[in-house]
């Protein structure tokens, strides 16, 4: 970007022949060209980049004309805002002017004095950004992980940036030169040990009822639950969303690849989960024993106008590995319905959707059976 | 700049290209005069149309007996059809005869004038061009706690009408006119006011204007890097201009205080509202049927002096808010909103759009139905469904907000009982439900309601 | 490892950023080690190898470059292996105007060498397990052996490198592959990489390949007498498969490894019939445990391509018998290993009777419910020289019945509310044959019908 300052007071008859009526030549522009500094990129807005800078202007008394050009570089001309620092009182901003065909503007600032005045110019900058990854060890037995958090600055804006200070949505604002077309990956946060929760979810609407009749393997998600809370060491801000990489200690000094998961963002007290791979060592197979109508309500011509369901689901779950696992089992009755006998107890989540958790230890077999009535079926 | 594309475009000329010509006395024997400068101009610019009033001001030497007045507007993009003379003296000893467009010329025309006076005569010219526009936009600044946005206004003045207007008062029309014709297409006719139907070189005229609409885009294509920049001359003001907004019948005219001058191909900016600290409320609204499952943010208030507002409607335009993010005055871009035109006592609500910091999740808790009727076949004939809802909502910001929830309920009728801590519960129509809630910085609140609709003979 | 290439750049604390010209450029020494860890459920390995760094005092800056290789520049992490407090990676930069390179920063508080570790994702690594299973004569039990055969089109030769494989479905969100194409590491704002580049750079990478793997003629391997042992251990949902001691695994090349047994496990000759299923032939399966009975159990067994053989003579000839695809076997769980269909196995069901009774009749005197009654002969015939377990499905979706079965049925099961199963014994070269009775309500008998 380019910046030049105009002074208009005791340049007006320079001015005047340079300008004059009816002349074809391109618009002149002179004197000092004030150097960028204090330069603040802001990244807290995912669909906008702001940009502050402040410059140094020398002001003639009178009317002084500085002119911005960003020649290349794609900024919202609407959203640049010049803001006057040391004295406001005494220098005016008085219009903006737009030159034809030129990705420029024209300042025209009123000084009272003779002055060096700072100014700051901001605007909304496109096709720069930040992207944030995420990179978890979790240890053998999976009860935590390292949690490491990577901020990734793109700058295909078309502007080279010298040191800035970069200011995301909280924490403190660092200094990061970043050239055009340029990626850098930082670490920014290094929350250290972090508790996880293991979980595998059986979802009786997502996954096969019985996988001997399915080709290829049918795994039961697995997946890591992280609270961003403070008792974790988060809690203090939200998580961004962004692209989670899971590896695992495995206990010869080296690791692998459990998987990688997109994370959304996580709000202070919720829960982030990350889908890591599939468990194919716990085996669940599911079966309806019985569909029956009941309670049949009739009219004159005896045909059935209402009636209520008898129904009966077996599940089976089947932990075959050497470690205990607590399993949710999700499971869907759809309208109105009571539940005549369970013998595993359950959350119901929604009208129709209810949760069972279920704890398999090692080499463990167990049987969910669920008896329920549906109501008023027409 | 908002230009339509294919709307016919500035002709290149430097400095005046309305030529008025003062041919004395009678046709045959013709002395050309050249005309001082306009003295003054006048541009009342409307953004609803592309349509701009130009009244300038000149002054006339005149003879006693018929005078003819020539003017020429190659190259612009003036109406010929809307020119207009008025005398500012004499009007009584002063007859403009007829306003002739001679044959076989272009953008010409000669104002036949009987005058009983020799000598200078003041007349004002007024006709409507094309090519000026002029739109709103909006700066808002939220303080810390978002509890007011210092808001500031700005206008965007543009010029591609091929005219410089130099030292011209600058006014803007807020407000939709009616307009038959684009004033653009009037400019390029080959006959002011068209030719009969039949008219043997109708067609050939047609194509005439196709091929000079065609030239003109080459002309100004090549004419592009040739442009020359323009210096704005303007008074050594020290204060920016004051703009003086007044209604005028269904409209608001806008009068940027003094003389601007716009070259032809620039635009300028000129802050026209406040800047004014107005109090706003930070609204979150959820309506799965009109905003999907997301919260949407508003920033609303209301334009009247309770909200340091209300001297004038708000003409429409985008709306960009920052936030005031430390001491310093750093900035933190929030979003933007581009709203509709806002009349005085109007209360608005400004869309920044999808937030993830503030969540509303309602879930259907229990479904049953229940009191069956049976006619006297015994079939069905009404019944109810009842459904228990549960709706939770967060504020995950360190704000306090104000949440809406708009709950849409299918059937004719219905009863609804809120239970738990719901705010204020409100029903807006004959099927809509509002909830509205206050929640305390990173805060979280839930309730339920209860539905029964009843159906069918159950409804009566 | 020729085309990854490691320079490294040292620079005195005060140099500027813009001043990358002037700096030293210090080529390291080879890599000490590297490990390579490969999936099947993704084009997906982890590549860790050591280097020894030469760092000073101060800000360092290394370059890392990896054209016409398929590694995942995203996955670039650099850990130190000591004085790891004395040392801060401040960051990783994709420098402008330049492909397949990355600078990283290093903040020293020391002099000297210091061991890392670089650890990053490639794709072009793959390996498979297939089986081999031999059959004696009476058919009672199996010899196993597992193989796993690795292969790499990586662009990359690993020389003497440690060898591990997972054994497990991880849930990957893009493809390695196609991260190692993008002209930006992590893409550009509102812009997607561009892929026109893409095919060129495999285009090349193929012609690069040819020759280099030509040019090798053997792999370069551990001079061991036995076969390497393969260690086995569970992490997580995987199993990772080490494979003891070095391996050099060119590119282009692929090795096959004993990684299973052989075992003799003690199997069952299945024999299924279910037309829904399998239409009217017998379906042949061999059936056995992952478990300690079954001479097994220890692992998992991954899934793969098993080819079943049967010795014929004493003189152990053999003859091929089928093969069968299969699933992942967890410990402890059956596996049913469909060897196809067969002629020697036959089952034959016929409808032996027909009926309709129990109508009933509405208000206008209408037919408004009625049952039909069938009954089946089944014939199962076992023409082979050993025995046989033969199960038979049968499913009544979408009805309200009742059935009686006589005969020597073997053990009758109900399998859900729509299928049933009988299990017969069948001695070599014998017949077996039973009925059933099978009542299905239609109209309103089915209101009248008793729970079933």
């Amino acid at each position: 970007m380019k910046m030049t300052t105009w002074i208009r007071s005791g340049l007006l008859t320079v001015l005047g022949c340079a300008v004059g009526l009816g002349s074809a030549e391109a618009r002149v522009k002179m004197v000092a060209l004030p150097e960028r500094a204090a330069t603040v990129i802001r990244l807290d807005n995912p669909s906008a980049t702001l940009i502050e800078e402040e410059r140094v202007l020398t002001l003639q008394k009178g009317v002084n004309q500085v002119d911005f050009s960003w020649n290349g570089v794609s900024i919202d001309p609407d959203s640049i805002r010049l803001k006057v620092l040391n004295h406001p009182d005494q220098v005016t901003l008085l219009n903006v002017s737009y030159p034809p065909n030129e990705a420029a503007l024209v300042w025209e600032i009123s000084s009272a004095e003779p002055v060096e005045e700072r100014v700051r110019i901001s605007y909304l900058l496109a096709n720069i950004d930040r992207l944030i990854t995420y990179r978890f060890l979790a240890n053998k037995p999976e009860t935590q992980v390292d949690f490491k958090s990577y901020l990734v600055l793109r700058n295909f804006s078309g502007e080279d940036f010298g040191t800035s200070r970069v200011q995301l949505d909280y924490g403190e604002a660092f200094e990061q030169a970043i050239g055009h077309e340029e990626t850098k990956q930082l670490l920014f946060l290094d929350a250290g040990k972090v508790p996880i929760t293991k979980v595998w979810e059986f979802d009786a609407n997502q996954l096969p009822w019985d996988p001997e009749k399915v080709e290829g393997n049918v795994g039961i998600p697995v997946s890591y639950q992280i609270e961003n809370k403070e008792a974790s060491g988060l809690g203090k801000n939200a998580l961004w969303g962004g692209k989670v990489r899971v590896f695992q200690d495995d206990g010869h000094g080296s690791t692998i690849v459990l998987g990688e998961d997109s994370a959304a963002l996580v709000p202070v007290g919720e829960k982030m989960k990350v889908n890591i791979g599939d468990s194919r060592d716990i085996k669940v197979v599911q079966r309806k024993m019985k569909e029956e109508r009941i309670n049949l309500r009739k009219n004159v011509n005896d045909q059935v106008v209402l009636y209520d369901t008898d129904e009966i689901i077996k599940t089976t779950l089947e932990n075959f590995k050497d470690s205990p696992a607590v399993l949710t089992v999700i499971e869907y009755i759809p309208g109105q319905w009571d539940m005549v006998e369970c013998n595993l107890k359950y959350e119901k989540k929604n009208s129709e959707k209810i949760e069972f958790q279920v704890a398999l230890n090692p080499k463990e077999k167990k049987e969910l059976m669920m008896h329920y009535q549906r109501r008023n079926l027409r | 700049m908002r230009r339509k594309i294919g709307s016919p475009i500035s002709m290149i000329r430097r400095g005046c290209c309305l030529v008025l010509l003062l041919i004395l006395p009678v046709q045959a024997k013709m002395d050309l005069v050249t005309l001082p400068k306009r003295d003054g101009v006048q541009v009342t610019i409307y953004n609803s149309a592309d349509l701009t009033l130009v009244r300038e001001t000149r002054e006339l030497t005149l003879q006693k007996g018929i005078n003819r007045l020539q003017f020429s507007w190659a190259n612009t993009l003036i109406d010929p059809t809307s020119l207009e003379m008025l005398p500012k003296a004499h009007a009584d000893k002063l007859a403009i005869e007829d306003l002739t467009y001679p044959p076989r010329t272009q953008n010409l025309g000669i104002w036949t004038i009987k005058s009983q006076v020799s000598g200078k005569v003041p007349v004002e010219i007024t006709y409507l061009t094309s090519g000026l526009d002029w739109r709103a936009f909006y700066m808002g600044t939220l303080s810390g706690d978002e509890k007011t946005m210092r808001l500031e206004g700005y206008v965007r003045v543009g010029n591609r009408s091929g005219e410089d207007y130099e030292d011209a008062q600058v006014r803007l029309i807020v407000g939709q006119v009616h307009l038959l014709d684009q004033i653009a297409e009037l400019a390029q006719r080959q006959y002011p006011y068209g030719a009969p139907a039949g008219f043997g070189f109708r067609a050939k005229g047609d194509s005439d204007v196709r091929e000079r609409k065609d030239e003109m885009n080459k002309v100004e294509e090549a004419e592009v890097s040739a442009v020359s920049g323009y210096m704005m001359l303007t008074d050594a003001a020290a204060a920016p201009k004051e703009i003086i907004k007044e209604g005028l019948s269904e409209y608001f005219l806008y009068t940027i205080e003094g003389k601007e001058t716009i070259p032809n191909e620039w635009a300028k900016r000129l802050p026209s509202l406040g800047p004014f600290d107005v109090p706003v409320v930070n609204l979150y609204k959820y309506e799965e049927e009109q905003y999907g499952a997301g919260v949407v943010r508003f920033l609303s208030f209301t334009n009247d002096e309770a909200h340091k507002l209300g001297q004038t409607p708000i003409p429409d335009g985008m709306l960009r808010v920052f936030r005031t993010a430390d001491e310093v005055g750093h900035l933190s871009y929030e979003g933007q909103s581009e709203f509709k035109y806002i009349p005085v006592n109007e209360k608005v609500e400004l869309n920044l759009g999808g937030v993830e910091n503030v969540v509303v999740t309602p879930t259907l808790m229990n479904f049953k139905t229940e009191n069956f009727t049976f006619d006297s076949d015994r079939n069905v004939s009404g019944w109810d469904e009842v459904k228990t809802f549960k709706i939770e909502v967060k504020n995950t910001r360190p704000v306090a907000v104000k949440v809406e929830i708009q709950r849409n309920i299918p059937g004719v009728k219905w009863d609804l009982n809120p239970d738990g801590d719901c705010g204020l519960y409100e029903k807006v129509d004959l099927d809509t439900v509002k909830f509205t809630l206050e929640l305390p910085p990173r805060s979280q609140k839930e309730f339920k309601y209860t539905v029964r609709e009843y159906q069918g003979k159950r409804a009566e | 490892m020729k085309k990854l290439l490691l320079t490294f750049w040292v620079m005195s604390f005060l140099v500027p950023v813009s001043g990358w010209a002037k700096m030293d450029l210090v080529t390291l020494p080879k890599r000490d080690g590297v490990q390579v860890t490969i999936y099947n459920s993704a084009d997906l390995t982890l590549v860790r190898e050591t280097r020894e760094l030469t760092l000073q005092k101060g800000i360092n800056r290394l370059q890392f470059s990896w054209a016409n290789t398929l590694i995942d520049p995203t996955s670039l992490e650099m850990l130190p292996k000591a004085q790891a407090d004395k040392l801060v990676i401040e960051d990783l930069t994709y420098p402008p105007r330049t492909q397949n390179l990355g600078v990283w920063t290093i903040k020293s508080q020391v002099s000297g060498k210091v061991p890392v570790e670089i650890t990053y994702l490639t794709s072009g690594l793959d390996w498979r397990a297939f089986y081999m299973g031999t059959l004696s004569g009476d058919e009672k039990t199996m010899k196993l052996e597992g193989y796993v055969r690795v292969g790499n089109r990586s662009g990359e030769d690993y020389e003497d490198a440690q060898v591990r494989l997972i054994v497990g479905k991880v849930h990957m969100l893009d493809q390695i592959a196609e991260l190692a194409q993008r002209q930006y590491p992590y893409g550009r704002p509102d812009v997607y990489p561009t892929s026109a580049a893409a095919p060129m750079v495999m285009d090349e990478m193929k012609e690069m390949r040819a020759p280099r793997a030509a040019m090798k003629m053997a792999m370069a391997s551990y001079g061991g007498s036995a076969p390497k042992a393969i260690i086995k251990e569970g992490l997580s949902e995987y199993f990772l498969y080490t494979i003891e001691g070095q391996e050099t695994v060119a590119n282009g090349w692929a090795k096959r490894l004993p990684s299973l047994g052989p075992y003799a496990v003690p199997v069952v000759n299945l024999y299924k019939y279910e037309q829904e299923r399998y239409g009217k032939s017998v379906v042949r399966f061999l059936s056995f445990k992952n478990d300690e009975a079954h001479k097994l159990g220890q692992t998992p067994i991954p899934g793969g391509m098993l080819r079943v053989c049967r010795t014929v003579n004493e003189a152990g000839y053999l003859s091929y018998e089928g093969q069968s695809d299969f699933k992942y076997i967890p410990v402890n769980e059956k596996v049913e290993l469909n060897l196809g269909t067969v002629q020697n196995v036959v089952v034959e069901p016929t409808l032996m009777d027909y009926k309709i009774e129990n109508h009933t009749f509405d208000n206008n005197r209408n037919v408004s419910g009625w049952d039909e009654v069938r009954t089946f002969k089944m014939e199962v015939k076992n023409t082979r020289p050993v025995a046989v377990t033969v199960e038979i499905q049968r499913n009544f979706p979408g009805q309200k019945w009742d059935l009686k079965s006589e005969g020597d049925c073997g053990k009758y099961e109900k399998v859900d509310f729509d299928t049933v199963k009988y299990t017969l014994e069948l001695p070599p070269r014998s017949v077996k044959e039973f009925t059933y009775t099978l009542r299905t309500y239609q109209g309103k008998r089915v209101e009248a019908a008793k729970s079933n």
